[in-house]
C-alpha cells in the first residue's frame, strides 16, 4: 500500500523501516519501507495479514489515515558495487528485499535474486524484483510455482556456477538461518535483515535485542541487517516466539469480532 | 499570618497522613492512584503547622528554590488559587513534583522541625499537589500571560518534563514553540514511565492542554535527525534547539541467559503497561505476566516495575537488591507502599544466571547473597559475594530495573556536539547551553537519569539563556 | 660410519643422529606446554606491555613462543566504577542512574579486553593466553568463558591473594584455589593454568596437589606490589616494581624440587633477565618461562639474542631438543626435600671456610 508521508519519503534510505499504529487501542510494529516517491511525498509498504496489527492496516481503505507511523528507523542497508550479489527473499522478506535489489542494481552490481515460498499465492512482487535483477529464480516448496525447493537450493546452484561477492537473504529466521550457513561454507560475506519484535523502535526497550558476534546488539538502532554469519537465530528464532500465546488469543478475539 | 497562631500551637499539630487507597484494593488497579489527596480542611490545618520561618532553609532544599512558605500561607489564609499561582512561579508542573519528588531528600529534609525539632517536617509535597489539584479541579486555572510573538521559532526534541518547561517558559517571551517527539504519545518518562497509580495521565494531559493554550505546538511520531534533520529544521527556521530526549537507553547486567523470554528491560515492562495500555484487554499490546517476579534495582523504577508486577497478577513480586534497603534509592514513600501492597524486599542478593525452560521463557534464577564490606571511594558500603551462599529461585518474568542512559540517537546524529563517556550531554552549567551554540540541553540527557524537577530546573535556565542568546544575536 | 662432519660440534657418541644434525642446522626449541605448540619455551608474560595489538605482534615478530596477555581485573573494575562516583559530586538525585553502573564499566572493560583477544588471535600465530583475576569465586568462569568465546587458546588464572585475612585457616585459603580451578573448568573447554604466590605454609603439598587438579599447568610464581616506607615524609610507599635479577632463585629451587612430584607443566616467572636463568629454569624442569621486567627494562629486543643464545648453548652440550636436557638438574622423586636442603645448605657452608 502506498502511504501519504512526505517527510519520511524524504529522508528514507534502502533497508529503514517504520513503526505503525492502527488506531487508538493498536499496538506498535515495524514494516520495511518496501519503496518511497520523495517527489510525490509518498512510500511504499508491503503487509502481509499475519495477525491483528496486519489485519487491522489491510482492512484500512485509501483516504483512511494510519494513527501513528514514525520512520525512518533503523540503519540503512550498506550499499557498493562489488561485482555480484545474490539476494534471497523468502516470503514477506522479499518486500523489504526489493529496495535493496534495487539499490545494489543501481550501483551497478550484477544481482541474481532467489525468491521462494511455500506455495505460488505467497510469492510477492516478482516483477517489481525482476526488473531490478540480472536474473531471477523463483521456487516453492510445493512446486506449484517456479522450482520446487527450498530456497537454499536455489543459492547454492548460483553460488556454484558464478563468483558471489555479497549476499543479502531477507525472510522468516529459519530461512535465514539456513541460507547463513550456506553461505558460511562458501565463505561468502552475508547480511540478514531480522524482524525482531519491537515495541518503540528507537532503541528504548530492548525487546528487539539479538546476540550478534556474541554481543548483544537492538535490531532497531544497530540493525536490522547484521553480519549473518555473526548473528545468533537460534536465540533469536527462540525470542521470536516469546509471546505466541498472547499473539494467538488476540487473533482469535479479534476475528470473532470481526 | 505569623502573629495570627503562636507558633507554640502550631508545633502542636501533629503532621497530616495523607489518605491512602487500602493496599488489598489498589493492587487490584494500574489505574487508581495511591495516594488520594488531601482534603481542604487537611490542608489548612497543615499549612498551619509552618512556621514561616525567618530564614526558610526549605527553600534552600529545593533544587528550584520555590518561595515554600509563600505558597504554604496562601493555602493557611484559604487563598488556594494563589498558592498555585506562586508555585507556577518557579514550578511548571506542581501537580507532578507534589506527586514524585523525593521531597525527604529535598525540602523536607530542611524543614525546620526536622532540622531543629526531630519531628515530622511540614508536608510540603502533599500541599504542594493539593493546590495544583485545586486548580485543576476548580476550572479556573489561569492561563499565563505571554509576550508578543516575536515570530522566532524554537524546537524542543523530545516532550518530557524538561521540554515541557523549556516550552512553557519560551512561549511566555513570545518565541514560536514546536516540541517534537518521537512516542505517539506526549510526556516522555512522565507518561511511558511513572504508573497511573502514581501519577495520572490526566494530571499530565491538563498541563499540555494549558501548553497548547499558550500556544505550544506539538508533534508526535517525529524524530529529530531521522525523519528530518536538524539542518533540515534550520532551513525551515528554527533558530534554537532544546535537546532533552532523555535516558531512552535501558541497560542490562550482562550475565548468563538474560536474553531469554520473559526477561524484559524496566523501559520495555513500563512502556507496554503504561504506555500501550498493555493490561488491557482492548489494547492489542500484549505484556507478559507472571506469577512469581522478580524485579532487579532499588530504584523507583523498580518499584513501579514491580508494584505493576503485582497489579497484573503476581503471585509473588519481589524486589532484588544487592545492597540494604537503607540504600535504595527510590522515595521511602514508594518504599512503604510497595511494603503494604505485598512485595517481597530481597535485600543484600544480586543476580548470577538465568535458567530457561525448554521454548526459552525464564524459569528460575540463580543469586548470590551480599555482605557490605567497607565503604568505597565513593562513600558507600560495598557488596560484596559471600562466598558459598548462591540459592536458586523460581521465576518466570523478570525485570531489569539496574538504571538506564541516555538515549544516544540525537548525540550520533551531531558529530560536533561534546557528549561524556557516559552519555550525556556537555552543558555550560549555568546557561545549559551545549559545544554547538544555538543548541541547550537538559534534563536526563545531561544529567544520566535524574528527577523530574531537575529537569524542568533545566529547561527553565536553559528558556532563560537561550532567550538571552537569540536576542542578542538577532540584536547583532 | 664416521663422515665428514660439517663444523658443527656434535659429539661422535650421538653419530646415530648425525643425518638429522646436518639437516637442522639449527636446535629445536619447540616445547609443549598446556598441550599447545610453542616454538621456543619462551613466554612474554602478563604485564602492561601485553595490553595491545601493537605490543603483541612486536613480541611475536620478537620471536617469543607465546604471550600472555594482561589480567583483567575484577576489583579494578570495582575501584574504576566508586571512583567515577565520586568524581560526579553530590549524587542524591543521580543515585538511581548510577547504582549499578559498574555493570555498565564491566561491560566495557570485557568488551575492550575481548576485543583484545580476538584481534590479537586474528593478527598472532603464537599461542594467545588470556589472564584473569577475580575477587569473587562466580565472576572467575564468567569471564573464563567469555575469554574462551572470544578465542584464547588458554587461560592463566592469576590468583593472587595475600593471606592477610587473620581469620581465615590454611586449609579456608587453600581450598579457595581448588574452588575457583573447579569452577572454571567445569564451564570451559581450553587449557587452564594457575599463577600462584608461595605464601602457603606447605608449599610443597599445595604444588602437587594443585597440579593434580583439572589444571594443565601452574606458573610459580607471583610476584606482589611490595611497600616499602619514605622516612622523610613517614609514609608507606610503593618499591620497586620491576623484579631484581636475584629474584629467580626462590622459583628455581621449587621448580628443582617440584619437577618430578607434579602432575602439571611448571612455568617459571619472576626474576629471568637473561639466556643463562633460562636455561637453569629448564635444567632444573620448567617447561616454559614468562618474562616480563626485562622487557620492560631492555624492550622485545632482548628475545632474539636469548634465543640465539640458549641455542648456541645446546649446540655446545650436545642438545637437539629441550626435551634433552630439561629437568636434568632437578631433584628425583625419591629424595627427602628436608633432607636435600639440609645437606645442601651445610654442604654450601661447611665447605666455605
Amino acid at each position: 500500500m502506498v502511504v501519504e508521508n512526505p517527510l519520511i519519503a524524504k529522508s528514507r534510505k534502502p533497508g529503514n523501516f517504520v513503526i505503525l499504529r492502527i488506531g487508538e487501542d493498536g499496538e506498535r510494529f515495524p514494516l520495511t519501507i518496501a519503496g518511497a516517491d520523495p517527489v510525490r511525498g509518498t512510500i511504499t509498504l508491503v503487509v502481509q495479514i499475519m495477525g491483528v496489527s496486519s489485519s487491522k492496516l489491510v482492512a484500512l481503505e485509501p483516504g483512511d489515515c494510519i494513527t501513528d507511523l514514525v520512520g525512518p528507523l533503523g540503519k540503512p542497508t550498506h550499499i557498493e558495487k562489488i561485482g555480484t550479489v545474490l539476494a534471497a527473499g523468502g516470503g514477506v522478506g522479499v518486500a523489504p528485499l526489493l529496495p535493496i535489489v534495487e539499490a545494489f542494481k543501481k550501483a551497478g552490481n550484477r544481482v541474481v535474486t532467489v525468491i521462494a515460498a511455500r506455495n505460488r499465492d505467497l510469492i510477492i512482487l516478482e516483477d517489481e524484483i525482476r526488473k531490478w535483477s540480472d536474473e531471477v529464480i523463483v521456487m516453492t516448496d510445493d512446486g506449484s510455482y517456479g522450482r520446487q525447493g527450498l530456497v537454499t537450493a536455489g543459492m547454492e546452484e548460483i553460488i556454484q556456477r558464478e563468483k558471489i561477492d555479497e549476499c543479502i537473504v531477507i525472510g522468516p529466521a529459519i530461512m535465514m538461518k539456513f541460507a547463513s550457513l550456506l553461505t558460511k561454507k562458501y565463505n561468502i560475506p552475508t547480511q540478514a535483515s531480522l524482524n525482531s519484535i519491537m515495541v518503540d523502535g528507537t532503541g528504548m526497550c530492548g525487546a528487539c535485542r539479538v546476540t550478534v558476534g556474541g554481543k548483544t546488539k537492538f535490531t532497531c538502532v544497530d540493525g536490522p541487517e547484521f553480519d549473518a554469519h555473526q548473528v545468533n537465530f537460534d536465540e533469536m528464532l527462540m525470542r521470536l516466539g516469546g509471546y505466541l500465546q498472547e499473539e494467538k488469543a488476540a487473533t482469535d478475539i479479534y476475528l470473532q469480532k470481526l | 499570618m505569623r502573629s495570627k497562631t503562636k507558633n507554640k500551637e502550631r508545633t502542636q499539630i501533629e503532621r497530616v497522613k495523607m489518605p491512602e487507597l487500602a493496599p488489598m484494593i489498589r493492587v487490584k488497579y494500574q489505574d487508581r492512584e495511591v495516594n488520594m489527596g488531601l482534603e481542604l480542611e487537611q490542608a489548612l490545618k497543615e499549612a498551619t503547622r509552618c512556621m514561616d520561618c525567618v530564614n526558610p532553609t526549605c527553600i534552600e532544599g529545593c533544587p528550584v528554590n520555590i518561595n515554600i512558605p509563600k505558597f504554604i500561607k496562601y493555602i493557611e489564609k484559604g487563598d488556594i488559587l494563589q498558592a498555585a499561582a506562586t508555585l507556577k512561579e518557579t514550578n511548571a508542573l506542581p501537580a507532578v513534583c507534589g506527586r514524585v519528588c523525593p521531597q525527604e531528600k529535598q525540602c523536607e529534609s530542611r524543614c525546620f522541625y526536622v532540622d531543629k525539632m526531630d519531628k515530622p517536617s511540614v508536608a510540603i509535597g502533599h500541599l504542594e499537589r493539593f493546590a495544583a489539584d485545586y486548580e485543576r479541579n476548580s476550572g479556573a486555572a489561569n492561563i499565563p500571560v505571554t509576550a508578543e510573538p516575536n515570530g522566532i521559532k524554537v524546537a524542543t526534541v523530545g516532550s518530557g518534563p524538561a521540554s515541557l518547561a523549556f516550552a512553557g517558559d519560551m512561549v511566555k517571551y513570545g518565541y514560536d514553540v514546536t516540541v517534537f517527539e518521537a512516542l505517539h504519545e506526549i510526556g516522555g518518562v512522565l507518561k511511558y514511565g511513572i504508573p497511573e497509580f502514581r501519577l495520572p495521565n490526566s494530571v499530565v494531559d491538563f498541563e499540555l492542554d494549558n501548553l497548547r493554550k499558550m500556544g505550544v505546538k506539538f508533534e508526535t511520531n517525529y524524530i529529530v535527525g531521522r525523519t528530518s534533520t536538524f539542518d533540515d529544521l534550520r532551513e525551515e527556521g528554527y533558530q534554537g534547539f532544546f535537546i532533552a530526549s532523555g535516558a531512552g537507553l535501558p541497560r542490562f547486567m550482562d550475565i548468563p541467559g538474560e536474553n531469554s523470554n520473559g526477561i524484559l528491560s524496566s523501559n520495555e515492562y513500563l512502556t507496554r503497561v503504561n504506555l500501550m495500555g498493555a493490561a488491557l484487554d482492548d489494547k492489542d499490546t500484549p505484556v507478559l505476566k507472571g506469577k512469581n517476579v522478580a524485579v532487579i534495582g532499588g530504584g523507583n523504577t523498580a518499584m513501579d516495575s514491580v508494584r505493576t508486577a503485582l497489579r497484573l497478577g503476581a503471585q509473588r513480586a519481589m524486589i532484588i537488591y544487592r545492597r540494604s534497603e537503607a540504600e535504595m534509592p527510590a522515595r521511602i514513600e514508594e518504599v512503604k507502599h510497595a511494603k503494604e501492597e505485598g512485595v517481597e524486599f530481597m535485600t543484600l542478593c544480586n543476580p548470577l544466571e538465568y535458567f530457561a525452560d525448554q521454548k526459552g521463557r525464564v524459569s528460575g534464577m540463580r543469586l548470590n547473597r551480599m555482605g557490605l564490606g567497607e565503604p568505597d571511594s565513593s562513600g558507600r558500603r560495598r557488596p560484596m559475594p559471600i562466598d558459598g551462599s548462591e540459592f536458586e529461585l523460581d521465576v518466570d518474568l523478570v525485570v531489569v530495573a539496574v538504571g538506564v542512559s541516555p538515549n544516544p540517537l540525537v548525540p550520533s546524529c551531531l558529530p560536533d556536539l561534546k557528549v561524556t563517556k557516559w552519555g550525556t550531554i556537555v552543558v555550560d552549567e549555568d546557561k545549559m547551553q551545549s559545544s554547538i551554540s544555538e543548541m541547550f540541553a537538559g534534563g536526563d540527557i545531561v544529567r544520566g537519569g535524574a528527577t523530574v524537577i531537575l529537569a524542568m530546573g533545566d529547561g527553565r535556565r536553559a528558556a532563560e539563556n537561550m532567550h538571552t542568546y537569540l536576542q542578542s544575536k538577532s540584536n547583532n | 660410519m664416521e663422515e665428514e662432519l660439517p663444523r658443527i660440534c656434535i659429539p661422535i657418541y650421538r653419530a646415530n643422529r648425525i643425518i638429522n644434525a646436518i639437516i637442522l642446522k639449527m636446535t629445536n626449541l619447540n616445547v609443549t606446554y598446556l598441550g599447545l605448540n610453542l616454538k621456543n619455551p619462551i613466554i612474554a608474560g602478563s604485564s602492561g606491555l601485553t595490553n595491545s595489538i601493537e605490543n603483541l605482534k612486536a613480541i611475536e615478530k620478537a620471536g617469543a613462543g607465546a604471550v600472555i596477555l594482561k589480567s583483567i581485573f575484577e576489583e579494578e573494575i570495582y575501584l574504576e566504577f566508586a571512583h567515577e562516583f565520586r568524581k560526579l559530586g553530590p549524587m542524591d538525585n543521580n543515585l538511581e542512574f548510577l547504582d549499578y553502573y559498574d555493570y555498565q564499566i564491566k561491560k566495557d572493560n570485557l568488551k575492550n579486553y575481548l576485543s583484545l583477544i580476538t584481534e590479537a588471535k586474528k593478527e598472532l600465530s603464537i599461542p594467545v593466553i588470556a589472564s584473569i583475576n577475580c575477587t569473587t569465586a562466580h565472576e572467575w568462569a564468567f569471564f573464563a568463558k567469555k575469554a574462551e568465546d572470544a578465542g584464547a587458546d588458554a587461560i592463566e588464572l592469576n590468583i593472587f591473594v595475600l593471606p592477610t585475612n587473620l581469620t581465615q585457616t590454611n586449609e579456608d585459603n587453600e581450598s579457595t584455589y581448588f574452588d575457583i580451578v573447579s569452577r572454571v573448568s567445569s564451564k570451559i573447554k581450553i587449557p587452564i593454568s594457575l599463577k600462584i604466590s608461595s605464601y602457603f605454609s606447605n608449599l610443597g603439598a599445595v604444588i602437587r596437589d594443585l597440579s593434580f587438579s583439572e589444571i594443565k599447568g601452574l606458573t610459580l610464581f607471583n610476584k606482589f606490589y611490595s611497600p616499602d616506607v619514605d622516612i622523610f615524609e613517614q609514609k608507606i610507599i610503593g618499591s620497586d616494581v620491576l623484579s631484581q635479577s636475584t629474584d629467580y632463585r626462590l622459583t628455581l629451587r621449587w621448580i628443582g624440587m617440584m619437577a618430578n612430584r607434579v602432575n602439571s607443566d611448571l612455568s617459571a616467572s619472576t626474576g629471568i633477565h637473561d639466556w643463562q636463568t633460562i636455561v637453569k629454569m629448564l635444567l632444573v624442569g620448567a617447561t616454559t618461562v614468562q618474562i616480563v621486567s626485562i622487557l620492560y627494562q631492555d624492550g622485545f629486543s632482548v628475545i632474539p639474542a636469548m634465543i640465539q643464545n640458549i641455542s648456541n648453548w645446546m649446540e655446545e652440550n650436545g642438545y637437539e631438543s629441550v626435551a634433552d636436557f630439561r629437568g636434568k638438574l632437578s631433584l628425583d622423586n625419591t629424595t627427602n626435600l628436608a633432607e636435600f636442603e639440609r645437606v645442601q645448605f651445610m654442604r654450601n657452608f661447611g665447605e666455605h671456610k
